[in-house]
């Protein structure tokens, strides 16, 4: 393999997996709140429909950027509702808010199929065209929004007080309570940031990586996001690494079936079930482990239901 | 105006009959005006999705199959959820079903006898039910969560199939297509009333739903199943087993997932396509909470489910409403449902504006 | 075009056995009601887009003759396919176009409940008295393809992202790959299954992992223009608009497109219908019958290069020229079809084998 080709691998890679990253990094907030939202391809299909129709009518890809944040905001807080206002059954209410995304996205998508838009350039044009630097600059602003959204939400749960009480929001809902935490506030701002990374994460499939919209285009990446944040034991570097790891599986194949050799034999069947099976082996061996700060936050999937 | 929630001192037993049925009557009402409000015929839409298929007769056999396997595996997954076991990887027991059944009908290709058939259910329900026992045993010896695990295997079964269809069990006669042959006529469910599609799996759904019930309402085993699920440490001094309820309830809920799977590829498909796996499953949970998590409501709930399934095609061909729509008023419906809730538990009592509101 | 259809007409009419008369009376009180069941979204660009335009020119064509045209989308290939024929035929439609092959098994079930119903199954091999076949000779239209991609091509490596490796797709690979070679005789092509035809986001990683490693040119036999953007984005060559006209996705990258134009067999077999002249059978029409078309050539295709397209489809129309005509090798080197002999309809529809040329997928 050459330097020129693993650059371009690198590269590829890189695009598949960052929508995966976004969207796992907003439901690992989610859930590290104590929710189960599995809405995520839902609410990225409404994400990648808002994105599209705005960049279509303006032009402008970060305004597309902002509102599929707004319209995954408004998409999670039906979920929200139902889930933390009305303790409705999160796993669903989840499937629910997936197979309405779903729907609304291709009656509000219908009608833009035909029509062509432009992916969001590099944000360092000059580098991106260097044929060795562009494998550390040559991306656009998504890739590195992702890359920084990993150190600050790791900053966020680990070093400020607002991470810590979300946590023990995610961990003992009722002890949070008692000593005067809301916990169905904080869980709604966790939801409501999932939902604006979802968005995002949406975004990035007309922006980044096919500049068109199909009806369901995300096709089950949202799943794959879910299994990530399992795969990671909920520990956003381990999400980074996790990421890219799923995207050189889900890319592996293609450059190996492509260029011929060995890995080419491989069912691509395997290849395309590898992600979830890694994550049951992973579910698997930090239950081994028995560490505690590796296993799910305590309250996860549970409704908050003070006893008063 | 202001309201708050005031909890109930016991569970509403009409609101756990008034609000599906409410939710329904909302869905059709919101989706209505809000179908109509984005230029759509709204009125026409509802009619379509929710009346034609009950006013119309030829459609009340399409009804009964498409409900057939949704009450089968909602069944399942209301006793489970009684349980308080999450088993959301119906859809993967339901694939792990249908290709067992499969396997036992290729096996016996060109076979005749009355055997092939209760063969294939014994093999399909094993094949489910053994899926369904990975999670199990990782929730049981580890303590590994059943929603995350049960939903990750499903993934990987779904590309099971394709790669069945597309290299081993291949059609040999089938152009190359990504198929099983067709299975032979000993492998093939019956038809139960002549010159309909109504197979053989519609009254077994409704058996098995009914059989459900009594179970659960009459039998320890249903009692234990409840009682472990509503409240795990009264359970404990009761002497009834935690790990053996995860077992039963993975064991029930992925035999009869697994069930359905083998009625699906003996009656309507007859042999493995890659399309098999047709969101049964994940319906199925909806049904379940349709149904209030009762086998006699799962039929009600699977035959609504059905109605709008039914109904969104007939939408389309009648009045050129796409299929996405239909997708939509699904949701809306659950949406309702799911608010509904929250009533079963609680009241609504209006407050004074000055008066604390405790809602959001 | 319309000898053409009279003459397939005249065909028609000579084999018609049965008299409708049942469809006569019912053509003469109201317009004919045709349905049509698609597997994908008709906003697709590709296949289903194909077909809701056929649906649409019908319309246009017949006018008052025919009611407003009834397209199904998304649907399943499986049991509920078979509740939307049913649902069709009991509302009065007396014509139904069901394109994907998955439907085959369901049209013959239900086509035997419905016999006043006539059934139209596209890419399918099943028939009855009232399910015809039809389908189109897309295969000429990537022999056009290969020839320009054979003379353009810097590399000689070609790429083709397909769904499956059914003998329709197949069939394509070794026509493009033969032409391609009739130019360039060093010519590859790899083909890449990638087990999905929704997922434009792996089409597109799928083109570049094949420029990555050299590729030039890139076919598809998947819908959508996802492929033909990367191509354009990173410069290469070039590819081929599938299923319909994408150079508003790539103007400079789109060589040249293959249209499906399945509209002239809508009127012909509606026509045929309100006529009661309707009779089963398999069209399968290609170039020459202009229900497949090759489109507006892009700005890399030289005049020269334009010539030598048109000679390969002119040749095709007046049956002077047949890519599958031997002597033909398999991807082994082995003779697979001796000098002067054609392969045979038969023989192409069940094509399971790659031409020399070809790295054959595992």
């Amino acid at each position: 393999m050459s330097t020129d080709l693993i650059i371009a691998v690198i590269i590829t890679v890189v695009g598949a997996s960052t929508p995966i990253l976004i969207a796992a990094l907003g439901e690992l907030v989610v859930e590290r709140a104590g929710v189960l939202n599995l809405g995520v391809e839902g609410m990225m299909l409404v994400g990648a429909i808002t994105a599209f129709v705005i960049v279509f009518v303006t032009g402008n890809h970060y305004l597309a950027i902002l509102m599929a944040a707004a319209a995954g905001v408004a998409t999670s807080l039906i979920f929200g509702f139902l889930t933390l206002s009305l303790s409705a059954n999160q796993t669903a209410t989840g499937l629910a808010l997936t197979i309405f995304g779903t729907g609304l996205s291709a009656l509000a998508g219908q009608g833009y199929s035909a029509k062509p838009v432009t992916l969001l350039g590099p944000l360092f044009p000059g580098l991106a065209a260097d044929p060795f630097w562009r494998v550390l600059f040559g991306y656009s602003a998504l890739v590195y929004f992702a890359l920084f959204m990993v150190v600050a939400i790791w900053y966020f749960l680990k070093r400020t007080r607002a991470g810590l009480i979300l946590r023990a929001v995610g961990e003992n809902d009722l002890s949070a309570h008692s000593i005067g935490y809301s916990v169905i506030g904080v869980r709604y701002m966790a939801v409501m940031f999932g939902g604006a990374m979802a968005g995002i994460a949406g975004a990035c499939f007309p922006l980044l990586l096919t500049p068109q919209w199909a009806e369901r285009m995300t096709a089950g990446r949202g799943w794959i996001a879910v299994a990530l944040v399992v795969f990671a034991s909920w520990r956003p570097f381990r999400l980074l690494a996790g990421a890219y790891l799923f995207g050189l599986v889900m890319t592996m194949e293609l450059y190996a079936k492509a260029g011929g050799g060995p890995l080419s034999a491989i069912p691509s069947e395997l290849w395309a079930a590898l992600p979830y099976l890694a994550t049951v082996v992973v579910l698997v061996l930090i239950s081994i482990r028995r560490d505690a700060s590796t296993n799910a936050p305590a309250c996860l999937g549970k409704p908050f239901l003070p006893s008063n | 105006m202001q309201f708050r929630l005031e909890k109930r001192r016991e569970p509403s037993q009409a609101m756990v009959y008034a609000t599906p049925v409410a939710a329904v009557v909302l869905t059709m009402v919101v989706g209505a005006i809000l179908f109509s409000l984005i230029g759509y015929d709204g009125v026409g839409a509802v009619r379509e999705i929710f009346l034609t298929p009950l006013t119309n007769s030829f459609k009340w056999q399409d009804l009964g199959v498409k409900a057939a396997p949704l009450i089968i595996i909602g069944t399942g997954l209301s006793i489970a959820y009684r349980a308080n076991v999450w088993n959301i990887g119906a859809e993967g027991q339901y694939i792990m079903g249908g290709l067992a059944a499969t396997w036992v009908a290729l096996a016996t290709y060109g076979m005749t006898g009355w055997w092939i058939l209760p063969l294939m259910l014994v093999a399909g329900v094993l094949g489910g039910a053994a899926y369904a026992a990975i999670p199990a045993l990782l929730k049981t010896r580890l303590n590994v969560n059943e929603i995350l695990t049960s939903l990750m295997l499903t993934y990987a079964s779904v590309q099971l199939i394709y790669y069945l269809v597309r290299a081993p069990w291949k059609d040999p006669m089938g152009m190359g297509f990504p198929q099983t042959r067709i299975f032979s006529e000993a492998a093939r469910l019956p038809t139960i009333i002549p010159t309909t599609i109504v197979h053989l799996g519609v009254p077994i759904a409704i058996v098995v739903a009914l059989v459900a019930w009594f179970v659960m309402s009459r039998s320890v085993f249903g009692y234990q199943m409840k009682v472990v699920g509503a409240a795990p440490h009264a359970a404990r001094y009761g002497g009834f087993s935690e790990n053996k309820t995860i077992w039963l309830a993975l064991l029930v809920s992925g035999g009869l997932a697994g069930m359905a799977g083998m009625l699906e590829v003996a009656g309507p498909f007859q042999r493995m396509v890659p399309g098999f796996p047709t969101n049964y499953g994940f319906t199925a949970i909806i049904v379940a909470f349709l149904g209030r998590l009762n086998p006699l409501g799962v039929i009600f709930a699977g035959i609504v489910m059905a109605i709008t399934f039914v109904g969104g095609e007939v939408a389309q061909t009648s009045i050129g409403l796409s299929n996405s729509a239909t997708g939509v008023f699904q949701a809306m419906m659950l949406f309702f449902l799911l608010a509904g809730d929250i009533l079963i538990r609680y009241r609504i009592r209006r407050v004074a504006p000055q008066a604390a509101g405790v809602a959001p | 075009m319309t000898i053409t259809r009279r003459n397939i007409l005249k065909v028609g009419a000579a084999a018609a056995a049965l008299p409708l008369l049942g469809t006569k009376a019912f053509a003469q009180t109201e317009p004919l009601k045709v349905g049509f069941m698609l597997i994908g979204t008709v906003n697709d660009n590709g296949w289903n887009f194909g077909h809701a335009t056929g649906a649409k020119y019908m319309k246009d064509q017949l006018g008052d003759a025919v009611a407003e045209p009834t397209v199904v989308e998304n649907v399943p290939e499986g049991p509920d396919c078979e509740r939307v024929l049913r649902e069709l035929a009991q509302s009065g439609h007396k014509l139904i176009f069901a394109a994907s092959f998955g439907y085959g098994d369901y049209v013959i079930k239900v086509a035997q409940q419905f016999p006043d119903v006539k059934f139209e199954h596209a890419t399918g091999y099943q028939r009855s008295d009232n399910v015809a076949t039809y389908n189109a000779r897309f295969h000429e239209g990537r022999a056009v393809c290969g020839t320009i991609a054979g003379h353009l091509s810097k590399t000689g490596k070609a790429g083709y992202i397909g769904s499956f490796p059914i003998p329709e797709v197949v069939m394509g690979i070794n026509a493009f790959t033969l032409a391609a070679r009739k130019v360039n005789p060093d010519f590859t092509m790899t083909p890449v299954y990638i087990s999905t035809w929704n997922d434009p986001a792996k089409e597109a990683d799928t083109a570049r992992a094949m420029i990555d490693q050299g590729i030039d040119v890139i076919a598809q036999h998947t819908d959508g223009p996802a492929a033909l953007q990367v191509a354009e984005e990173r410069g290469i060559v070039g590819g081929f608009g599938q299923g319909a006209d994408m150079s508003a996705f790539a103007p400079n990258a789109q060589l040249t497109s293959i249209i499906d134009n399945w509209g002239p067999h809508y009127v012909e077999a509606a026509q045929a219908v309100i006529d009661g002249s309707w009779t089963s059978g398999d069209r399968w029409p290609g170039l020459k019958e202009g229900e497949v078309q090759i489109g507006p050539y892009g700005p890399k295709v030289t005049d020269e290069v334009k010539a030598a397209a048109e000679a390969i489809k002119q040749g095709q129309i007046d049956g002077t020229f047949n890519i599958f005509t031997g002597p033909i090798n398999d991807h082994t080197g082995a003779e697979r079809v001796p000098a002067g002999v054609t392969l045979t309809d038969a023989e192409l529809l069940s094509m399971d084998w790659y031409v020399e040329g070809v790295n054959p997928p595992a």
